[in-house]
Order: C-alpha cells, then sequence, then structure tokens
C-alpha cells in the first residue's frame, strides 16, 4: 500500500548570486512496511531529499504527498504536528536529550506527539518498546551512562514509540562499530515489518543495503 | 512531561550557582533599600508621616522653605477655610541638658493641630532618641537663643527630621529664638487636588522632600544603586540563559525536529526562571528581614513590606524579560541545523 509519493521535487540552493541546484525532479514513492535505503555519494542530494520528505525543510518546487496533503504548501505548525505524531526520526547521531532518563525521553515523546493514552497505559507502552529494543533494564539511566549502541536503540525506541506511520532514518549507524550496525540495522528492520512502518533510511555503508527492501541511488541530484 | 524540573534536578549545580547569584544580588537590593528607606525615615519622618496632604510655602521663596515666610492674613484665611490645616515651621537648633551636654534638634512648631504636637509655652516634647540619650521627662532644657527654659513633657516615636531628633515647642518659644513672625510651611491634608492659594506655592508630600536638597541627595544615590542591582540582576538572567540555550541549541533543534513546540521550550526556560527566583527571593527576604532585628543599635535600616513585594516583583519582572530576550535564539534555531551537528 503506497504511504508516501515524492513527485517532481528539486531544491536550489543561493549562495550569494551562485544558485546550486541539490535535487533535479525526484520521484519516489515508499511502500507500507518496507525499507527504502537512499544512497549515493556524498553530494548526491540523499540527505536533502529526506529532510525535505521530513518535512524539516522545503523544497524549491514538487509535492511531497502524505495522507492526501502536500507538505510543500502546508505552515510550519501543520507540518510540525505531522512530525510529532505520524514521523519518527533516527539521526546520526543519538540526540537524546541529556537530563532525562531512557524512560523518560519515550514518554517526552508520547507527550509530544498528544497520545490519549492513560499514564498507566503510556508507561505499560514505553515498557513495551523498551523491550524491543532490549532496553527495558536500562530505562532509569541517563544518556551520560549509556554506549554507543545502546543511545541509538533508544533513539529508535523514541522514533517508534508513538507508532509513526514514517520512519526517517539519516545515516543511523554512521557512529556505530559493525556489530552496533548490524543490531540497529535488524532493529529497524524488524520494527518495520513488525510494526508495519514505512521507512526511508539514508546510508553510506553498503554493508547496511542488505536489509533494505528496496535501494534508491542517487547521482548529482538525481535517481539513477 | 515536566522538562523544566527534569532539568533542574538533573543539572542541580547550574542552576545553584544561578539561584545563588540572584540571591546575592537581590539581597543586596533589599539591604540597600532598608537603607535607603531608613534614612528617609531618619532625614524626613516628620513630613513623610503626615497624611495625604499638600504643602505650600511662599511663591517666591525659590521652593527653599527655610526662605519661605507666609503671610498672616493668608494662613488665618487658609487654617479658616480648611478645619484640619496647620502652618508649621522647621529650623535646625540645638538644646542643653542639665549637664550643658549640647543635643542637636530640629525645632518644630505649628498652630493648634492634631497633626503635631501641641505644647505649652515652656515645653518641649521630644523624639524618643533622646530619652536614650538620657533625656528623661521633667527634665529642663536650655537654648542661648532663648531667655527660659524647656521642660520635658513627653516623648514621641519616630519624629526625626534631617537626621535629627524632632523637638516640638511653643509657637511664641520659637519666635522668640529665631526671631521670626510668620510660620514658613502650610499643610492642608486629604486633598486630591492642591487648592490653589494667592501667594503660595503648593507641593505634593513626594515634590516637598525633594525640596529639601540633603534627602534628595540621599535618596537619588541609593535609588540609582538600586536600580543599578535591578537592571544587573536582569542581565544576569539574560546572560545566563543565553549562555544555557546557546549550549542547548542543538537540544532545542532535535526537540523541535521531533515535534515539540517552541511555546513549549519558552514555557520550560520560564518556569526555571521562576523556581530559580522566588527560591532565591524567599531567601533573601527572609535574611533581609532578618538582618532588620539584628543591624547594629543606630543603623537606620527600615525595611517595608510594600517595598519588599515591589523589589520582588520587578525582579519577576525582570528576570522573565531577560530570559525572554536570550530565548530568542529558541525561535530562530532550525531543525535541520541541529541534525547536522553531533550528539550533544
Amino acid at each position: 500500500m503506497t504511504t508516501f509519493t515524492i513527485h517532481d521535487v528539486t531544491k536550489t540552493f543561493t549562495n550569494g548570486e551562485v544558485e546550486e541546484q541539490v535535487l533535479n525532479g525526484i520521484n519516489l514513492t515508499l511502500q507500507e512496511g518496507e525499507l527504502t535505503a537512499l544512497v549515493g555519494a556524498s553530494g548526491s542530494g540523499k540527505s536533502t531529499l529526506l529532510t525535505i520528505a521530513a518535512g524539516l525543510q522545503r523544497a524549491s518546487d514538487g509535492q511531497v504527498q502524505f495522507e492526501g496533503n502536500n507538505l510543500i504548501a502546508m505552515t510550519q505548525e501543520e507540518i510540525r504536528k505531522i512530525r510529532a505524531s505520524k514521523f519518527g526520526f533516527v539521526f546520526q547521531s543519538a540526540h537524546l536529550v541529556p537530563f532525562l532518563t531512557v524512560e523518560d525521553q519515550l514518554m517526552l515523546m508520547l507527550d509530544v506527539s498528544e497520545s490519549k493514552m492513560t499514564k498507566r497505559e503510556q508507561q505499560a507502552e514505553v515498557t513495551k518498546i523498551l523491550n524491543m529494543v532490549d532496553m527495558n533494564h536500562r530505562k532509569d539511566a541517563y544518556p551520560s551512562s549509556l554506549s554507543g549502541g545502546e543511545k541509538q536503540r533508544v533513539a529508535i525506541a523514541r522514533a517508534i514509540i508513538h507508532r509513526p506511520k514514517i520512519l526517517f532514518a539519516d545515516e543511523p549507524t554512521a557512529s556505530l562499530d559493525s556489530k552496533r550496525s548490524r543490531d540497529v540495522m535488524t532493529l529497524i528492520r524488524d520494527l518495520t515489518k513488525t510494526l508495519n512502518i514505512t521507512t526511508l533510511m539514508v546510508t553510506h555503508d553498503e554493508e547496511m543495503l542488505s536489509y533494505a527492501d528496496h535501494i534508491i541511488t542517487m547521482k548529482d541530484g538525481l535517481i539513477v | 512531561m515536566n522538562m523544566a524540573w527534569k532539568e533542574i534536578k538533573k543539572s542541580k549545580a547550574k542552576f545553584i550557582i544561578l539561584g545563588s547569584i540572584i540571591f546575592l544580588v537581590s539581597f543586596l537590593t533589599f539591604i540597600i533599600s532598608g537603607l535607603a528607606n531608613g534614612l528617609s525615615q531618619d532625614n524626613a519622618a516628620l513630613i513623610k508621616d503626615l497624611p495625604k496632604g499638600h504643602f505650600y510655602m511662599n511663591a517666591d521663596a525659590k521652593e527653599t522653605y527655610n526662605l519661605s515666610k507666609i503671610d498672616a492674613g493668608v494662613q488665618d484665611q487658609a487654617l479658616q477655610d480648611h478645619k484640619d490645616a496647620a502652618a508649621f515651621s522647621i529650623q535646625m537648633g540645638f538644646v542643653n541638658d542639665a549637664e550643658d551636654k549640647q543635643h542637636s534638634v530640629a525645632f518644630v512648631t505649628s498652630t493648634d493641630s492634631k497633626l503635631f504636637e501641641n505644647v505649652a509655652p515652656g515645653e518641649i516634647v521630644l523624639d524618643r532618641s533622646l530619652e536614650k540619650d538620657g533625656i528623661k521627662v521633667g527634665d529642663v532644657l536650655t537654648n542661648n537663643q532663648f531667655s527660659g527654659t524647656f521642660k520635658v513633657t513627653g516623648f514621641v516615636d519616630q519624629k526625626k527630621y534631617s537626621h535629627a531628633p524632632v523637638a516640638f515647642i511653643h509657637m511664641d518659644n520659637y519666635k522668640e529664638i529665631y526671631r521670626v513672625n510668620n510660620m514658613q510651611l502650610l499643610f492642608i491634608p486629604a486633598q486630591d487636588q492642591a487648592p490653589s492659594i494667592t501667594g503660595l506655592q503648593s507641593f505634593s508630600t513626594s515634590q516637598f522632600l525633594n525640596t529639601i536638597s540633603s534627602y534628595k541627595a540621599e535618596q537619588m544615590s541609593l535609588n540609582m544603586i538600586i536600580w543599578f542591582l535591578v537592571a544587573i540582576s536582569g542581565m544576569l538572567f539574560a546572560i545566563f540563559f543565553y549562555m544555557m540555550n546557546v549550549q542547548k541549541i542543538g537540544l532545542y533543534g532535535i526537540l523541535k525536529a521531533i515535534g515539540v513546540k517552541t511555546s513549549t521550550l519558552f514555557r520550560m526556560m520560564w518556569s526555571q526562571m521562576f523556581f530559580i527566583t522566588i527560591i532565591a527571593l524567599v531567601l533573601s527576604v527572609a535574611l533581609s528581614q532578618g538582618f532588620s532585628l539584628i543591624a547594629p543599635e543606630g543603623m537606620p535600616f527600615h525595611l517595608t513590606l510594600d517595598t519588599t513585594l515591589l523589589l520582588s516583583i520587578l525582579f519577576l519582572v525582570i528576570g522573565f524579560i531577560g530570559a525572554t530576550l536570550s530565548g530568542i535564539q529558541i525561535k530562530k534555531v532550525e531543525p535541520l541545523q541541529a541534525i547536522q551537528q553531533g550528539d550533544m
């Protein structure tokens, strides 16, 4: 089932009098329950495409269709609401809130997504998701006491706790060693399937492509 | 989720430092304010403790009450028109006790009025501070410009003028000492609008106090220190929260990226500001009130509840403005920038 489509998206950056076209008319369709990997050399435009798809920056032209709405035509507040309730994010670094425990990181996301669950249901959901990423035993720990792999697993848990429709992962294994990278990728793939999430992932690590259902290669702002 | 509280709990040292600085600045402000108020009482309690009303002096006295001489006819008419009004004069002088020890006083005389002590000729009523100097009721005092003697008939509390205790004497005795026939000032209480009196210039209490040059200079200096401290505390808030916000730019960006509202981030900063300020203020108010109990004898320290409340509200407002100004960065921060940076 199609949940996310990108039509003729272009992006031009202007630096003084110099204009640089980073995306040259991208068309892409993402399917529910599938993991799509975006690959390409540095500067190919893959990260720009991911951030436009995630509503973190606007395209110069084109459409990003999600649940019948064009993200590019939406106000900042409308996009924020979608990011809070329908999107999940995993970044290169875990970017956890340093003063919140593992459990609170997830509770915060439930708050942000304006979850209708009762406190008790939220607590149960947090435990369930932390068990899925094998981090429930560290629920009271602060990020400073977690290893890189543990932080990334918490970041993944935070990204899916509110049951997003789309998961955006920008080089989620970039800061991890190969064993932890494989663990994290296995987790992302399994969650994509188990929770029926649409996942769009940017990676430059070819080893990680084996976890993807679709591989899209970008070059000079185009899908090749 | 109460992120503000969770951050305070996790980063205690950071917030204790800010709280301590605010506590010290506010404590110093309260102490100086208490001293300013104390000195103000010491300088002009006689005037400040009069009810709300208007003072009058000669229009050609150049706003200097010492030069003012109210015409007897004008005075009589005014006293007739306004039944609670009083005419009075103040002059610095001294009295000698039985041991010929000199005591500086501010001689005050007035027409028959409930606003001032009414004394018979040859009698004197003194501010209670002179009682501590050993003067008692029944003592006989002298003045080298006065042919008779003054018998002390009583003491009154908190009647000071120009840092000297007030000595209420009869009008006839005053006229003999200072060789004058006219009163310097007229006071009409409880009038919203100053009634116009031909040949006289009217002053509100604060306007009149400002015609006393020593009072004006003293209060201006102290008030300037108070306002500086208030401004400094505002700047401290702005700088501290600016530094904290700069450190947290990445975090704010990520929180925005995952959908946290900008208003939530502002609320978090404001709650932290209010929490720290209120704790710092409670401590500094308690200590400054306690200071009035242990202040050295004779130190003019007088911190009223009104002043404390006003300054506390001012600190909260200034803190709010300082924190908000520094928080403009929160509004500007782009989620994308934060994502492109490393871990926080």
